[in-house]
């Protein structure tokens, strides 16, 4: 009896480590295992993931209502970029301040300059706004251009087919699923980006006329046809003086305007203020696609930053 | 017989980004015409707009196309004429300029302990730190920190370090600030009071803990961030090796006539907005008091920052422990003394800052290091940081240090301020 009792548990004891062997080996060798990518922002993750699909693994580093200038360089980043076959970010000095150091300290040499998987969006885009002449005094002015390209789904569209060439490079597999589908985007975006500067255009000059707080929509501007006299800033990153705040009032009221736009991660005392003095309205434009939480895509983005703008100018 | 300038790729190249580039200037002149309301678009504006997609998505498969040809890191260069490229990254050495200079009052003779700190009543230029660095190759870094004082110039970091080595290991060799703690792998500038902590100065050195020497990390593969770290320096000097050889260099004999540091960093995200990095180090070598003496120091450090990712404020707030014990073996005994300072900074925005530091170190009447510390000493200052932009500080800060073998506590004022110029690095967690 005790025997055959232990004769069984030691059957079950096999078949327990059968199956467990099989799952090793499932779990260690996976039908297609995703290319782990890490973006410095929202934006290039939804742009990405858009592209990608499900061949790849997509983390942010920051979230869309942080400041992209502004990151902690935690090391909890190191990790995740030790981990990552590809690295995309947004160029331009808009990482400066915190991307250099999780690099050199992550050890991977994919995403160390001129790595596998190294991928510098903005050498893809129409850059505006570069100036070789510039000086701090001017401000944090970032010499090579204006970073804030994605704001433009025409710039996404280019990023979009240059991202298609790269993953299609790392997962060679999937070539031709991942150009077309970089295609696809591209072409989603340029219809999009199409169609809603035809819908801005239908607004009245004065309704197009806008007061922006940072340098950082310029893209958006040339994309939907706006006018911007001013900024809230005389400086970029550096908060507005008294003096500079009452030429902003007076411009607002000389010119009628209604509108302040500004990302989340600005401060809005001074828009608030502003605009309640000239009865005015603070649009609190959305800094990047909600991609950690909602997974949402960059052309989703896009679009639902755009008629939420456009809702407020028509007002 | 006449060459064309262009070989058959850049041609190839040429033509890719006329073809790209032809769509949007073609949409500029629908961007002017901003007065025609939607509702009079006729339809055969609507078909010449169908027809300009359909040229678009040709040119975009084209592009695809072509992309898929040549070399992917030159196509990008043709798609948008990069403004940088007047800049080549190849050799963009990094160079920065960071001036530290400060007016100090002292109400008796004062016992800073930094090298740079300000020292006695009056002007001080603190230091003018030339900071360099570039990628060697695919291989290497090279970082510099030159230091020009009063005295001189001195070298106070040169370094090569390994960019990607294999199974998380990370090298450095040249001179270094040694992993001993948290604010000893730090620079003045990036501190966040006038002067160095009393521990660091009494039981490391006035300049910190640092050598010639090499090191080697391993980011160890946990779900966290680990990383160990183990380096081999040289054990004389008085300005960065005061518990071990100091002054007096009896040569290398044996591999432990070096100082060998050991540590674990550790890094734990608890919520997104708040972290905390611990740190364990230990420092061992030997000292100058005998033949076969040693000296160990154990060190612990605790960095806590919360920082709302989402405040328009960019606020912080960081709190720091760093606490160490030094073991020296003397002639006839064992001499023990421990150091510690805790600290509270708050960044109110990216403007204005202010913070709280406490720093004690033990004395007692058998030092043979500071013949004068035969007690313990307490220092306690506060500091108010006003930077215009991040590129320039004015930081004034008070202090009331009592060292107990003194009938008075010194009072210090200092006001100090900071210029810095050039591109310099980011600075670490």
């Amino acid at each position: 009896m005790v025997r055959f009792a232990f004769v069984h548990s030691f059957d079950r004891l096999l078949g327990t480590a059968r199956v467990m062997t099989v799952l090793l080996l499932l779990a260690s060798f996976p039908a297609q295992a995703a290319l782990k990518v890490v973006t410095t922002t929202p934006d290039l993750a939804a742009l990405v993931a858009e592209v990608g699909g499900d061949h790849v693994d997509v983390i942010t580093m920051s979230r869309p209502d942080q400041d992209p200038h502004y990151v902690d360089p935690k090391p909890s980043l190191v990790v995740d970029l030790a981990r990552a076959d590809m690295l995309v970010f947004n160029g331009l000095e808009l990482e400066i301040g915190w991307l250099p150091p999780l690099q050199v300290n992550c050890r991977n040499a994919a995403v160390q300059k001129g790595g596998t998987g190294y991928f510098d969006a903005s050498r893809y885009v129409k850059v505006m706004e570069a100036n070789r002449e510039a000086n701090r005094a001017m401000g944090d002015i970032h010499p090579g251009g204006n970073p804030h390209y994605l704001y433009d789904p025409r710039e996404g569209a280019k990023v979009a087919i240059a991202l298609g060439a790269k993953l299609a490079e790392l997962i060679p597999d999937q070539r031709s699923f991942l150009l077309e589908n970089a295609k696809k985007t591209a072409e989603k975006l340029e219809t999009m980006a199409e169609r809603e500067a035809e819908r801005f255009r239908s607004l009245s000059a004065d309704q197009r006329r806008v007061i922006t707080y940072h340098r950082s929509l310029v893209y958006v501007i040339d994309w939907l046809g706006l006018e911007r006299p001013m900024n809230v800033e005389a400086r970029p990153g550096v908060a507005p003086t008294p003096s500079h705040v009452a030429r902003v009032l007076n411009t607002m009221r000389r010119q009628k305007i209604k509108t302040i736009v500004q990302e989340r991660h600005y401060p809005t005392t001074t828009s608030n203020t502003l605009a309640r003095m000239v009865k005015a309205k603070v649009v609190v434009y959305p800094g990047g696609a909600s991609f950690a939480d909602k997974k949402e895509l960059y052309s989703q983005r896009i679009q639902r930053t755009a008629e939420a703008l456009y809702g407020s100018l028509a007002r | 017989m006449t060459y064309l300038p262009i070989s058959f790729r850049q041609g190839l190249l040429l033509s890719c980004s006329l073809v790209l580039s032809q769509p949007s200037s073609a949409a500029e002149p629908a961007a002017e015409a901003t007065e025609v309301p939607e509702a009079t678009v006729t339809q055969a504006t609507q078909d010449s707009e169908l027809q300009g997609l359909v040229d678009r998505v040709k040119a975009l498969e084209d592009t695809v196309e072509l992309m898929s040809t040549v070399q992917p890191s030159q196509a990008p260069a043709t798609v948008a004429p990069a403004p940088t490229a007047a800049r080549p990254e190849a050799s963009n050495l990094d160079v920065a300029l960071i001036l530290d200079a400060a007016v100090a009052w002292f109400s008796q003779e004062s016992l800073q302990t930094g090298a740079h700190d300000p020292s006695d009543t009056g002007f001080h230029l603190q230091q003018l730190e030339m900071s360099l660095g570039e990628n060697v190759d695919h291989i290497f870094e090279l970082r510099a920190n030159l230091v020009f004082s009063a005295l001189g110039v001195e070298v106070e970091e040169a370094y090569g370090r390994t960019l990607a080595l294999p199974g998380g290991f990370q090298v450095r060799a040249g001179q270094f600030l040694t992993p001993m703690g948290r604010l000893n792998l730090t620079h003045p500038h990036t501190w966040s009071f006038v002067d160095q902590p009393l521990v660091n100065g009494t039981l490391l050195g006035s300049e910190g803990s640092r050598g010639s020497g090499v090191e080697v990390s391993w980011l160890t593969p946990l779900p966290w961030y680990a990383d160990v770290v183990v380096s081999a320096t040289d054990p004389a000097g008085e300005c960065c090796a005061r518990s071990f050889m100091s002054g007096d260099d009896l040569g290398v004999r044996t591999p432990l006539d070096f100082v060998y540091t050991l540590g674990l960093r550790q890094f734990f995200e608890l919520t997104n907005d708040l972290g905390l990095a611990w740190g364990l180090t230990t420092q061992q070598g030997p000292n100058s008091t005998g033949n076969g003496n040693r000296t160990e120091i154990y060190g612990t450090d605790l960095y806590l920052r919360w920082r709302p990712a989402s405040a328009t404020s960019r606020m912080a707030v960081s709190w720091t422990l760093e606490g160490m014990m030094r073991r020296r073996q003397i002639p006839g005994g064992l001499r023990v003394d421990t150091g510690a300072y805790t600290q509270l900074v708050w960044n109110l925005n990216p403007t204005w800052e202010t913070g709280l530091r406490y720093g004690y170190v033990s004395g007692s009447p058998e030092d043979d290091l500071i013949p004068e510390a035969t007690d313990d000493r307490h220092r306690v200052s506060g500091q108010v940081t006003y930077r215009p932009s991040h590129f320039s500080r004015l930081r004034l800060q008070g202090s009331r240090d009592n060292p107990l073998y003194r009938d008075e506590p010194i009072w210090v004022g200092m006001l100090a301020v900071e210029f810095l110029v050039g591109a310099h690095g980011a600075h670490s967690y």
